[in-house]
């Protein structure tokens, strides 16, 4: 669901001098987005004692995770820090399953549009818990417009293009279009009240269903 | 296990949907098979709820189907644009915002109303979505771009405090839980409960403060695009593993050292297996046939060494890892060859009978893997108008084809010309991927300008070689399910069965060898060989391994073929055979997992499946114990390649189970 | 009279308005603003201060606005949405109206990519419109945009921006619509070089009969320099500059063209004039205020007139 980029070295060479390391490296999802050259040549430059490295996949599946630590329990043990290539779940996997070490993370993880469903698509959602797509001609500004606005393109928006990035397409303009082929530009004369952010951005604590 | 289920909509409120009703009168609604989730059946309970919802206005929906993945643009396209929907004014979605937003742009001009919300299992944080990764756990990424795990032990401020606090807690925290969200533990109390347990101190040494700007959006859209591209490039689905091609890309192909003894197998193509035609004790030279079968879907055998026939036994073959007869033979050194191996230099006047004869006489199989008799695929019953070479090899580590290319271009082009001849097919591409440049070059710098022939670069991706695929990809045409190539008017044949022709017509050679690639790790001599069919395994791992003696199996993974679709070797008394295009040594994976997880509908498997099948049913019915309803998601169109076993986020071993269900398949089709 | 606005009085009355925009300064320095304000004074019947432009720190328009009411002018508060949520918004709102403004601009604002602290998280809670909505329904209903009711409620002349030159043009006017529609008293527009667009524009406002229902003051500014001209043609978004008029500047000789920027200025005030449904002006001389007294009394434009409180 996540990709990511290596950190700059200065943020991280500092933090493990002299250490003796193990390594994680997730490649579950290599065929989405994985620099896994990047990552060889950052850890190929390391000049402190690699004590183990675990390759595996999926390193956001805690199952996993377990019988990968399990079996590199002496290395782990060894080692002064875990480091980990991976999106922030999969840091964040091994650090609760090994709390008294410490674990740092190589990687800043980023979100890419439309990577809902299985994997990169041409649309985006932000789940927002209130769709407005009934409004739009069923395209989202509030995934695609830097300011989210729900009445309509601000005054920036110019041969399509979004006063932002201008490689980036207007989606009020794409909204309008739409409306426009399907006759329904009366749409965009209806006042949009401001949206219930609170449907969207808290929620109750993870539901397991499947205990 | 306990997994969460991240089931990313829910129908809107009542009242909504009621009040879009109220505007429709003939609706067709298409509702989303959910992702995310544990996969158990299939289930249809949102549009059974939203029927409830509309009591009488139920009966304005005049259609409805389920599809799996709407988001996926691809399949779902082909899916919508085969329903009917000239009845309806309109079109409802259940699913999330991007299967609407597909839907609406697909069918542009027709109202399209969505009938659901999307929602996010955010966290805790008021600010940011918190997104889950492949595994449906708890933790969850904001994807801000400037991890800040370093700092907070390993535990997310971002997506776990509601202020996405960077430098420690509110005041608001009581008894650990957040004041925003009882329910909530505060993430700074328990950040400092784990930094304790690390030893560790939250670092104080700057104050931190967030890059907004980060990702920036041309990043995000660029990465995206690359991502499209790339998934889609030239074939839905396939796989881009690393290749592992370098270590005997450049090395010339060299004779590996005769076998003291030979084992060859007497079957070695696709059909009856071969009687011996030779007993024990006869002495055999070089290409001399030692066994033969009845039929026309058969091939015969032929001695690779000259010796003696010590034993005609049972060995353990290599492709079907199941004991089959096999012909020992001692090698006697002499290499004496047999006198029938002559060559017919004036093979361009020979009528097509005779080079077929020639070609099955002299056992040519495919060599690609399959080992399907090349004189039964070179007599179609229907009219062939292309041939297309195939020197793709897309799976990684392997070299032979690439090899034979860069040194045999002319030889190849023969071979061409024979088969063209046989065929009368008008075009042929050569198909090779661009990983492959030198050979490309060569090819182009040897081919015949004013011939049909056209060398044809693809991007690399696995699996290109296989023949659908690449003939979709060459000529777009489609192989209708469960059919063949000929049906499409084309003949696929790999590139190294091309040059055995040309060796067979040409040089009167009948196949006793073969060019396979030795690689893989660890390795002493990793290179590219003329081997000798029947070459115990054995002999190879002597020459080309560092380390000798038993325990290899224990410790390495050989394979017979590439790492993807090869095949595991369980003894190192099997032998090279006609279809083993190499031999790949992977030190065994320190951690096996134990056991397969249940299916989360993370959708992968149809994300790479080329045959744009949908193998999550089949191991969803193959748990089940009803292998016969994987036959309506066709099941007998799988080729095998393991593309969505090996992304497969819960390891399971969908190709036992698509080989079961096929085979019901093939059973029940008989009956 | 829905509140104490010299500029509503003005536009009541059917007078030609004319407000200027103050730049407030990158410091706190409170004597920019005074000086900036004498300039203004008697020359315009209002004057904002803009909210961040273009997303760079300055001092709060409502400081601003303050220190030049002291000065005895009437201010427009400019209010983005781009810095605050709706709570920021209204709070704001109450404190603006306390302090004796009684006009408020309210706009999206330009997203803090293109300022000086783009690293910085856009809020973008609510849109303009919203707000324009919002601050209505707390005027008119004593409401907040929860639904809780004030006992006093703060009385402003509410303004909105119109950009005829934006894409997609069509929409542009539904947009003024729905501006109308939340609450909008007045609209300034974005600055206007391509006068036949505008035209154009002002009749599809016309044809909705939107022209009488808010009061629309036409933006225009006069150029400095032809570097001026070229930049707003090519870098700020949503501005039209034809190229006549960049020629128009090119064709007079260097040490001139500031001048013809001002000729050119009160040239664009008189065409605009002349349109149906214009109510005033929106002169912006941004870095340039003491252009302004000029450029009004060539316009023919003073004296502004007067009213007692």
């Amino acid at each position: 669901m996540l990709v990511v980029q290596i950190k700059p070295e200065e943020e991280i060479l500092p933090k493990i001098s002299s250490k003796r390391l193990f390594i994680f490296e997730c490649l579950g999802c290599q065929e989405i987005y994985f620099p896994a050259e990047d990552v060889e040549k950052f850890i190929d430059n390391l000049k402190e004692e690699i004590v183990g490295k675990a390759s595996l996949d999926y390193l956001c599946n805690r199952e996993f995770v377990k019988e990968y630590i399990e079996r590199y329990s002496k290395q782990i043990k060894k080692a002064q820090i875990l480091l980990v290539f991976s999106c922030g779940v999969g840091v964040q996997i091994v650090s609760s399953l090994l709390e008294d070490k410490i674990v740092y993370t190589c990687c800043d993880t980023l979100y890419l549009n439309g990577f809902q469903g299985l994997t990169v698509q041409e649309f985006n959602c932000d789940q927002c818990g209130e769709c407005y797509l009934n409004y739009t001609g069923g395209i989202c500004p509030i995934a695609q417009c830097p300011k989210h606005l729900l009445n309509g393109p601000c005054g920036g928006s110019q041969n399509g293009k979004c006063e932002v990035d201008p490689d980036i397409p207007c989606v009020w303009q794409q909204i309008v279009d739409r409306l426009a082929k399907l006759g329904r530009l009366d749409k965009l004369e209806e006042l949009v009240t401001p949206r219930n952010w609170s449907v969207s951005l808290i929620s109750e604590p993870p539901v397991k269903r499947f205990p | 296990m306990s997994l969460v289920d991240y089931t990313k909509f829910r129908l809107k409120p009542a009242e909504e949907i009621r009040g879009t009703f109220k505007q429709i009168n003939r609706i067709f609604i298409l509702s989303c098979a959910k992702c995310y989730k544990i996969f158990e059946e299939e289930n249809e309970e949102e549009y059974t709820h939203l029927l409830d919802i509309l009591g009488e206005d139920h009966k304005k929906i005049v259609g409805h189907a389920m599809i799996d993945f709407l988001c996926n643009n691809f399949l779902s396209e082909k899916r919508i644009l085969n329903l009917d929907l000239s009845n309806c004014a309109s079109v409802g979605v259940i699913s999330c915002g991007l299967g609407v937003q597909f839907v609406a742009k697909l069918l542009e001009g027709k109202p399209v109303y969505t009938l659901a919300d999307s929602v996010q299992q955010s966290g805790n944080s008021t600010t940011e979505i918190g997104y889950h990764g492949i595994s449906l756990e708890e933790e969850k990424c904001a994807g801000c771009s400037q991890c800040y795990l370093n700092l907070t032990g390993g535990i997310c401020p971002i997506t776990n405090c509601a202020k996405g606090l960077l430098n420690g807690p509110c005041g608001g925290a009581t008894d650990g839980k957040c004041e925003v969200n009882s329910s909530f533990d505060c993430a700074w109390v328990k950040i400092h409960e784990r930094l304790k347990k690390r030893g560790e101190k939250f670092t104080l040494e700057s104050v931190q403060i967030r890059d907004y700007s980060r990702p920036s959006l041309k990043l995000k859209s660029d990465l995206s695009l690359q991502n499209q591209t790339l998934r889609g490039e030239g074939f839905y689905g396939g796989l881009h593993p690393l290749e592992k091609k370098g270590k005997t890309a450049d090395k010339k192909i060299e004779s590996f050292p005769e076998p003291k003894i030979a084992v060859i197998f007497l079957s070695q193509h696709a059909g009856r297996r071969a009687e011996p035609s030779v007993r024990l004790g006869d002495k055999v030279k070089v290409g001399q046939k030692i066994g033969e079968a009845d039929g026309f879907i058969s091939s015969p055998i032929h001695s690779s060494i000259s010796g003696k026939v010590i034993s005609i036994e049972e060995r353990i073959h290599p492709a079907f890892q199941r004991k089959d007869l096999a012909i020992i033979i001692e090698n006697d050194g002499g290499n004496k060859f047999d006198p029938l191996i002559q060559p017919y230099k004036d093979f361009e006047n020979l009528p097509k009978e005779t080079l077929l004869e020639i070609i099955r006489e002299r056992g040519i199989v495919g060599l690609g893997g399959a080992m399907f008799p090349t004189h039964v695929k070179l007599s179609p019953p229907k009219k062939i108008d292309t041939l297309i070479v195939n020197g793709c090899e897309c799976e990684p580590y392997l070299n032979g084809d690439n090899r034979i290319m860069i040194q045999h271009p002319k030889e190849i082009f023969v071979g061409i010309r024979i088969i063209q001849g046989i065929l009368g097919a008008e075009r042929v591409f050569v198909a090779v991927e661009d990983n492959k440049l030198e050979a490309i070059t060569t090819l182009n710098k040897f081919l015949d300008k004013s011939s049909s022939v056209e060398i044809v670069s693809l991007k690399t991706k696995y699996p290109q070689g296989a023949e659908k695929v690449l003939i979709k990809r060459i000529l777009d045409r489609e192989v209708p399910s469960k059919g063949l190539p000929l049906d499409v008017g084309v003949v696929v044949s790999n590139v190294g069965t091309v040059f055995a022709i040309y060796q067979a017509v040409v040089e009167g050679i009948p196949l006793f060898q073969r060019v396979i690639t030795v690689s893989g790790e660890n390795l002493a001599r990793p290179g590219n060989y003329w081997v000798k069919i029947g070459t115990p395994f054995k002999d190879i791992i002597e020459y080309c391994f560092d380390k000798k003696g038993g325990g290899f199996l224990e410790e390495y993974e050989l394979k017979m073929g590439g790492p993807i679709m090869g095949i595991s070797q369980t003894s190192l008394d099997s032998s090279v055979i006609k279809g083993t295009t190499g031999f790949i040594v992977l030190r065994k994976p320190p951690v096996k997992v134990s056991e397969e997880r249940d299916c989360i509908k993370c959708g992968r498997c149809v994300e790479v499946c080329p045959m744009q099948l949908y193998p999550l049913y089949y191991s969803l019915y193959g748990r089940k114990g009803e292998p016969g309803k994987a036959i309506k998601y066709n099941v007998e169109d799988c080729m095998e390649c393991r593309c969505c076993e090996s992304v497969c986020s819960s390891k399971i071993s969908l190709l036992s189970f698509i080989k079961q269900e096929k085979e019901y398949a093939c059973s029940s089709n008989k009956a | 009279m829905k509140t104490k606005s010299n500029l509503e009085r003005v536009l009541e009355a059917e007078q030609f308005a004319v407000t200027g925009e103050l730049g407030p300064p990158q410091s706190a320095d409170p004597e920019v603003i005074r000086r900036k304000a004498k300039i203004l004074k008697g020359n315009v019947d209002a004057f904002n201060v803009t909210d961040g432009q273009t997303a760079v720190v300055r001092m709060a328009s409502w400081a601003a606005c303050l220190i030049g009411k002291e000065e005895g002018l009437d201010p427009i508060v400019q209010m983005t949405c781009r810095d605050r949520n709706r709570i920021a918004l209204q709070m704001d709102v109450l404190g603006i109206a306390a302090l004796g403004i009684n006009n408020m601009l309210c706009l999206t604002g330009d997203h803090q990519k293109f300022g000086n602290h783009p690293m910085a998280k856009g809020v973008y809670d609510v849109d303009s419109i919203q707000l324009v909505k919002m601050v209505k329904d707390m005027r008119d209903e004593k409401k907040f945009q929860c639904g809780d009711e004030m006992a006093v409620e703060p009385r402003l002349f509410i303004g909105a921006a119109a950009n005829p030159f934006a894409d997609p043009f069509e929409f542009r006017v539904v947009r003024l619509a729905k501006k109308v529609a939340a609450g909008a008293d007045f609209i300034q527009t974005q600055i206007i070089y391509n006068v036949d667009k505008f035209a154009e524009w002002m009749k599809m406002v016309r044809d909705r009969g939107l022209h009488e229902r808010v009061k629309i003051l036409a933006g225009v500014a006069p150029i400095k320099s032809v570097g001026v001209a070229q930049y707003m043609k090519t870098r700020v978004p949503g501005m039209d500059v034809p190229d006549s008029i960049i020629a128009r500047l090119q064709g007079v000789p260097k040490e001139q063209v500031s001048k013809e920027g001002i000729q050119l200025c009160i040239d664009i005030i008189n065409q605009v004039r002349e349109i149906e449904g214009v109510a005033g002006i929106h002169l912006m001389a941004i870095e340039w205020e003491e252009a302004v007294p000029e450029i009004v009394e060539s316009a023919g434009l003073l004296p502004r007139p007067k009213f007692t409180p």
